[in-house]
């Protein structure tokens, strides 16, 4: 029936919609690795040992994805780490 | 030798009167490259730094992608898209930069004491983290305008004290120092 397609059609889009985005933090040779560290705690909360884990992802794989969620919160996201000095950009999550 | 310290939630930093000349010229040429010019500054045109820092001097008032290599990393674009990129930068990269400035400012204003009673001192009950920003922002410029990677300590320590670039490196170097040593008291609880 036309009106089943349709809303099945719907549901699709709004899954596209609803697909999170991601901030990512790069690699540099700047900022040190006690600096990124202490932003990834002061700006998120995480733990100490979960900031230095991502730290040390950004410093061996050279970026990591440090959010998630919706377009906005993560513009917000980049917008704080960019006052403090780190490179981020976001895009949407690969995943699905 | 410069060196923060901390007294209960209380922070200050010992300068000579050198190091506080070498601050407060960073911050001010960081300041004009922002884009604030409402100031006198301290700095001699032939100071070394002030030829390093003017290399290229943007517009303040474009909302474009900075041509000049430090402003694009301080104020980096937010999407590899560059149409993205340009429309978040229209509508987010002036409180950006205002918010660089003003903790620049803050910084330059607990310098120009020392500076202009020409002394040594200490700048007491300053704002920690707003110097800790203030710090690695001249680290980036300045590793930008020095074409800093992970060998330049190594390349550093190979520099005799008669190369020019010597004591360039030589000042990033210990803003990175002065860094780490203003963090440790930050983690100190």
């Amino acid at each position: 029936m036309a009106s089943d397609t349709l809303i099945e059609s719907d549901l699709d889009i709004s899954q596209l919609v609803d697909r999170p985005w991601t901030t990512i933090v790069w690699d540099d040779p700047v900022n040190l690795m006690s600096y990124v560290t202490f932003v990834f705690v002061k700006l998120f909360g995480f733990s100490q040992e979960k900031a230095h884990a991502l730290m040390m992802q950004v410093h061996t794989e050279g970026r990591a994805a440090v959010s998630t969620g919706s377009r906005e919160e993560m513009e917000r996201d980049v917008q704080r780490l960019h006052e403090r000095g780190l490179w981020a950009t976001l895009q949407r999550d690969d995943k699905i | 030798m410069s060196a923060f310290s901390r007294n209960g939630g209380i922070y200050a930093l010992a300068l000579s009167l050198d190091e506080a000349h070498i601050l407060i010229n960073l911050v001010e040429q960081l300041l004009e490259l922002l884009g604030e010019g409402d100031f006198n500054h301290h700095y001699d045109d032939s100071d070394p730094f002030a030829q390093l820092m003017s290399q290229l001097k943007a517009a303040p008032e474009e909302v474009t992608a900075p041509e000049d290599p430090v402003l694009l990393r301080l104020l980096p674009n937010a999407y590899a898209d560059p149409e993205a990129a340009a429309d978040f930068r229209r509508y987010t990269e002036p409180t950006l930069r205002g918010k660089k400035k003003r903790i620049l400012a803050e910084v330059r204003s607990g310098l120009e004491v020392l500076v202009d009673e020409d002394h040594a001192g200490i700048i007491e009950d300053l704002n920690p983290e707003n110097w800790l920003l203030a710090i690695n922002d001249l680290r980036l410029a300045l590793s930008v305008r020095l074409e800093i990677t992970p060998e330049s300590f190594d390349l550093f320590e190979t520099l005799t004290e008669e190369d020019p670039q010597k004591s360039l490196y030589a000042v990033y170097f210990w803003l990175g120092w002065m860094q780490e040593n203003l963090l440790t008291l930050l983690a100190g609880g």
